[in-house]
């Protein structure tokens, strides 16, 4: 009887050793499913996502693109469309059931407006899953934790990570740490119509050469100006107004300034080289070379068409005015306002670098990457999200990284006539044949992306226009980013007083210097996080 | 003798044309906002040679688009819906409140009630601006965790906060209405039985109707036009929302704006016209004894 119970509480003492056993793998097994190592691997890493959450009975993924910018940078959104039907193929191909749903393509015209409404959104768990914008706005997002740390997701894909230019992954750094993909970037070249250049005997042949040696300066663009003044067009120079569009800092750098001080993370108001600034701006309007009151210009009224019908030598602007040169009626000589051709853009425009200031020193561009940041939140809409989040986040991740495909990069170049932030996207570009098939759309692309692009395609996609993305892509490597810094905007809007003030005469440049000093000081946060260095220059002469 | 008193009319010109003077800059800009609507430019500089008429901008409007080619299509009847969802909503729970409270304010004496009035007079001197953190607080706070109430939750509680600022004046003016009535018209109804409520309800209630509609219209208005509530607090777009993110100086298609403009107008232009007469009889108050 004895060895009887024996045996029976051996079989139990076993048989609970076993099922512990079994239910101790199952807890395992489970374990397992709730999330996955990234192996860089992109199939590979897109299926055990995938299988990892139909384990978990979650067949559809639910996901919103937030975007901002003008109307033919939509890409900015439609690249997430196009990355999720990518990853979906991949899925359906292999037998997983889930799928990607993006519920949302929110896109406004106001970046601004796109940040401040993510910010007040995004604790409540409401705002897009994706957020593309500025990199100036990456550092508060960042510091706030409103977006995610992908650093060690990177490092998974350091192939393609190695594939963008190395300044635009650093400008999607904040701390050392990475918080998104650059989307795009862009240039801002000095435009020189060909047409004026000739009729008063301005050679520019090998002028970018000259811009690049520094051999071709500020005091050069001054005199040309002034010869095709005296030749009777009306301006010598036009430029962008405004504080958003931090253009006119150009000159800070092309005087060997600087902004932003990167041991001490203030701000910095240079002085020598914003007093050179304006003085370069004050005596261009002395001279009757550019309108005083050109920070009040209208846009579509003055500014592009100033511009396009040659009533200017010098133009500063950006390279998405290509197109929008191609897209927009600022061409009124004939009568009726019309856009341009892309054969008279090429014609009529050559363009360079920005000039150094002074010989001796460098010339330079300024670029506003946009960056593809993915919310500390994404994915919350979806079924078990706590339990799920690591997979959530990490298909995010791979949904960036598909999304920055060269061929989806190079799309959003070639329309919005930014530039490309991926050397294969750069190589693309140059392939006619690939041109050919955008032309026609005949690409394998989402059907809701091919039927928004439609019209920006066929107003845009030209050899001419892709040549000239090609090559102004050097740009980026004499490129300067304006200080991501909360107070930077503060700054700026002063800057953009004083520039004006100076322009109508208001204050000459030594004023409009001790203008902006005084204004900084004024605002005891904005004095706390900005260094005045330097004094302005006694002998300094300008041309 | 005359029975009523008037003006001599010599010299009426003078006042009509002062005030039409005193009106151009507001007429000019709306005019110049309707025209630029049907026009490819926007006729800002008076200059006919701007005008080159054209209906693209509303049927761009009407089609969701923010530009000429391409873009995101937006869905502007449901933005349209969504405006008209807070702005009913506001001007709903306005005039309810105001008139229910205003009866009481007037009719009725009980403790606190003095103070209660000085309150909402503070209350009502508290800009909304001010207020946007702690309603920002409480919209935390009270936030469901189910993802499918948010987008309902986030109407009802813009709609409840948006009017929370319309009715303290709202009652005000509903008492300073209520004041108006003789107390014999609801003495007779008492004595015939009736009760308070049904008082308030079927006499009191329509010989209000200009002050009802004055204070129906300020609460449509303050739903309709408000930006920053329903900027922080909704989900969904609304006009103003979509107005306002989409204008940037240098890209945006201004006559389009011009038009999603214009269609924003619209219903309060409507609004006005067909209640003018019922506004006016609000302003100056009173009623036929």
């Amino acid at each position: 009887m004895k060895g009887k119970v024996g045996v029976l509480l051996a079989m139990v003492v076993l048989f609970g050793v076993i099922a512990s056993g079994c239910i101790g793998s199952q807890e395992t097994s489970e374990t397992k499913t709730t999330s996955a190592e990234l192996t860089g691997d992109f199939v590979k890493d897109v299926l055990a996502i995938g299988k990892a959450l139909e384990s978990n009975g979650v067949n559809e993924v639910k996901f919103s693109a937030w975007g901002s910018g003008d109307p033919n940078s939509v890409m900015r959104v439609y690249g997430i469309v196009e990355a999720a039907r990518r990853i979906n193929k991949v899925w359906e191909e292999n037998g997983v059931n889930v799928k990607i749903t993006i519920t949302d393509t929110h896109y406004v015209a106001s970046f601004q407006d796109a940040y401040q409404e993510y910010l007040s959104k995004q604790p409540l768990g409401q705002a897009g899953d994706f957020f593309v914008n500025s990199y100036a706005f990456l550092p508060t997002l960042a510091d706030e934790g409103y977006i995610l740390d992908i650093t060690e997701y990177a490092n998974a894909y350091k192939n393609v990570i190695d594939d963008f230019y190395s300044s635009l992954i650093e400008a999607s750094k904040f701390k050392g740490k990475l918080y998104g993909l650059p989307q795009d970037t862009e240039a801002r070249p000095l435009y020189i119509r060909k047409d004026v250049a000739a009729k008063i005997g301005f050679n520019l042949e090998g002028i970018e050469e000259k811009v690049k040696n520094g051999e071709f300066t500020w005091g050069d663009v001054s005199y040309w100006a002034k010869k095709a003044k005296e030749s009777g067009v009306e301006w010598g120079l036009i430029h962008r107004k405004g504080s958003a569009h931090p253009d006119l800092i150009q000159f800070i750098f092309a005087f060997g300034g600087k902004l932003y001080d990167e041991d001490s993370g203030k701000l910095v108001v240079d002085v020598p080289a914003i007093y050179k600034w304006l003085y370069v701006e004050w005596k261009f309007v002395q001279d009757g070379l550019l309108p005083k009151d050109i920070m009040s210009w209208d846009w579509a009224k003055q500014i592009h068409p100033a511009i396009v019908e040659g009533r200017t030598l010098f133009d500063i602007g950006g390279t998405w005015y290509w197109t929008e040169w191609q897209t927009k009626e600022y061409y009124g000589k004939e009568g009726t306002p019309r856009p341009l051709k892309p054969e008279e853009v090429q014609a009529w425009f050559a363009y360079t670098l920005f000039p150094a200031g002074e010989k001796g020193l460098k010339p330079v561009t300024l670029s506003q990457p946009f960056i593809w940041m993915i919310n500390s939140k994404a994915g919350q809409q979806n079924p078990k999200y706590d339990e799920l989040e690591d997979l959530y986040h990490k298909l995010a991740f791979l949904m960036v990284i598909k999304a920055s495909d060269p061929d989806i990069n190079a799309i959003h170049s070639v329309i919005s006539a930014h530039l490309p932030v991926r050397k294969e996207a750069a190589k693309l570009i140059s392939d006619e044949k690939w041109l050919n098939d955008l032309k026609n759309l005949n690409l394998d692309l989402d059907p809701q992306v091919k039927t928004n692009i439609k019209d920006i395609v066929a107003t845009t996609v030209h050899p001419i226009n892709a040549k000239f993305l090609a090559d102004v892509s050097y740009m980026l490597e004499y490129t300067k980013l304006a200080p991501a810094h909360p107070k930077y905007p503060a700054l700026a809007d002063i800057f953009k007083e004083a520039v004006d003030k100076v322009l109508r005469g208001e204050m000459t440049p030594e004023e409009g210097v001790n203008y902006i000093i005084q204004k900084v000081n004024a605002d005891p946060e904005l004095a706390q996080n900005v260094e005045i260095v330097g004094e302005i220059p006694k002998d300094w002469k300008f041309p | 003798m005359k029975d009523v008193e008037t003006r001599p009319k010599k010299g009426e010109w003078i006042i009509v044309l002062t005030i039409l003077f005193a009106s151009l800059p507001l007429i000019l800009g709306f005019a110049l906002l309707i025209i630029s609507s049907f026009s490819r430019d926007m006729v800002t500089d008076l200059s006919l040679d701007s005008f080159r008429p054209t209906i693209e901008n509303w049927i761009n409007v009407f089609q969701g688009r923010l530009a000429i080619t391409g873009g995101i299509r937006q869905n502007i009847l449901k933005i349209t819906l969504n405006t008209l969802v807070v702005a009913l909503g506001v001007s709903g729970i306005v005039t309810l409140i105001s008139t229910l409270a205003g009866y009481s304010l007037s009719r009725m004496k009980f403790r606190g009630r003095k103070l209660m009035m000085l309150l909402l007079l503070m209350l009502h001197a508290f800009p909304g601006v001010a207020l946007i953190v702690g309603v920002y607080l409480l919209y935390r706070l009270t936030f469901p965790q189910e993802p499918s109430f948010v987008r309902l939750y986030s109407f009802f509680y813009v709609i409840l906060a948006r009017a929370a600022l319309e009715i303290p004046m709202s009652v005000w003016l509903m008492k300073g209405f209520f004041d108006t009535i003789p107390w014999e018209f609801e003495w007779s109804g008492i004595i015939d039985g009736a009760s308070r409520i049904r008082v308030w309800r079927q006499i009191m209630l329509p010989l209000i109707k200009p002050g009802i509609l004055a204070v129906a219209l300020f609460g449509f208005l303050a739903g309709w036009q408000d930006l920053i509530y329903v900027r922080t607090f909704l989900i969904d777009q609304t006009l103003a929302t979509f107005i306002e993110a989409n204008i940037e100086a240098e890209y945006s298609h201004m006559p389009l704006i011009a038009a999603a403009g214009t269609l924003y107008l619209l219903p309060t232009i409507m609004f006005f016209l067909t209640a003018q007469q019922l506004l006016l009889q609000g302003y100056s108050g009173g009623i036929k004894g």
